[in-house]
């Protein structure tokens, strides 16, 4: 394997054991909001370099990989940015085609919420229900998915959003009910009524 | 639509703008006054939100439940460059 042993001083920056530590949860973040492998590649590469180059920046206060991934998360929003360029039609979510999904024509539920058991606090340390969430992601359309992620899983500030992909306030937010309706009944349906007996 | 009676498509919608944007006072009237009545609309709310915090927990987990794992072949060649960048660019330690 091409292994060079050189001596690195134990640093906290040492950018070899960086690569070894993170690099596989810099690419499972990255792929979780691109399909396309080498695009995810490519996104922690990016990741660790900028982390490199401002590396006098980092201060102890947050644990590298908090650090990494704050980086790696401009990484994805300027991916989407470049994106947007290069493909400039626009998909507006007609809110009206959204609500027929879940409402009827008088405005009531379809299917009516459940009540989630077990609590879903209880469910946080369980790996099968994030298994869930994580298929539930991978279910819903990319567009949405895109935008979910963004704004539920990295924080994005809304306008910020908007202004990456060029869609208005508006689309933004049908985009997200849209999004959420979806994700809260995958959610009712795969984990919370299905496992709810699961310790 | 009856100003400050909303139904729960409206409702529903509105719930989740709020967690993006400002609602107007009216708005916010509106959804308290259904959301007193309807359990359903108020499960969701209480679930939507329950979602967030899923969701920025998931940003923070030690290990994702299912990784993905990142070619040795990427690994060598992330590594290679920083190494070139560590030679090239002048490293005060």
């Amino acid at each position: 394997m091409g292994n060079k042993n050189e001596q690195k001083p134990k640093h906290a920056l040492d950018p070899a054991r960086w690569v070894d530590l993170y690099g596989d949860y810099l690419y499972s973040y990255a792929l979780l909001h691109v399909r396309d492998a080498s695009v995810a590649e490519d996104l922690v590469q990016e990741t660790f370099l900028s982390a490199f180059r401002s590396k006098d920046n980092f201060k102890a206060r947050s644990s590298e990989k908090t650090w990494l991934t704050s980086i790696l998360k401009h990484k994805i929003l300027d991916h989407f940015r470049k994106e947007k360029k290069e493909n400039r039609e626009t998909t507006n979510l007609d809110v009206s085609a959204v609500e027929n999904d879940f409402f009827d024509n008088h405005g009531h539920w379809k299917i009516m919420p459940k009540n989630w058991t077990p609590e879903p606090y209880q469910s946080y340390e369980n790996k099968e229900f994030w298994k869930v969430v994580l298929w539930c992601l991978g279910k819903m359309p990319e567009r949405l998915k895109t935008v979910f992620l963004l704004r539920e899983m990295d924080a994005w500030d809304s306008r910020k959003i908007c202004k990456v992909l060029e869609i208005s306030p508006t689309n933004l937010w049908v985009i997200l009910y849209r999004a959420r309706l979806l994700m809260r009944k995958c959610l009712e349906v795969n984990w919370f009524t299905t496992n709810g007996t699961k310790d | 639509m009856k100003p400050w009676i909303f139904n729960c498509k409206e409702v529903s919608r509105l719930v989740s703008e709020s967690l993006d944007r400002e609602l107007s006072l009216p708005q916010k009237i509106g959804i308290r006054m259904h959301l007193f009545m309807c359990n359903f609309c108020s499960l969701y709310k209480k679930q939507i939100i329950v979602m967030r915090d899923a969701m920025r927990l998931l940003a923070q987990v030690d290990e994702f439940p299912e990784p993905a794992v990142l070619s040795s072949e990427a690994k060598r060649r992330i590594k290679r460059l920083l190494t070139v960048h560590q030679e090239t660019g002048s490293l005060v330690d």
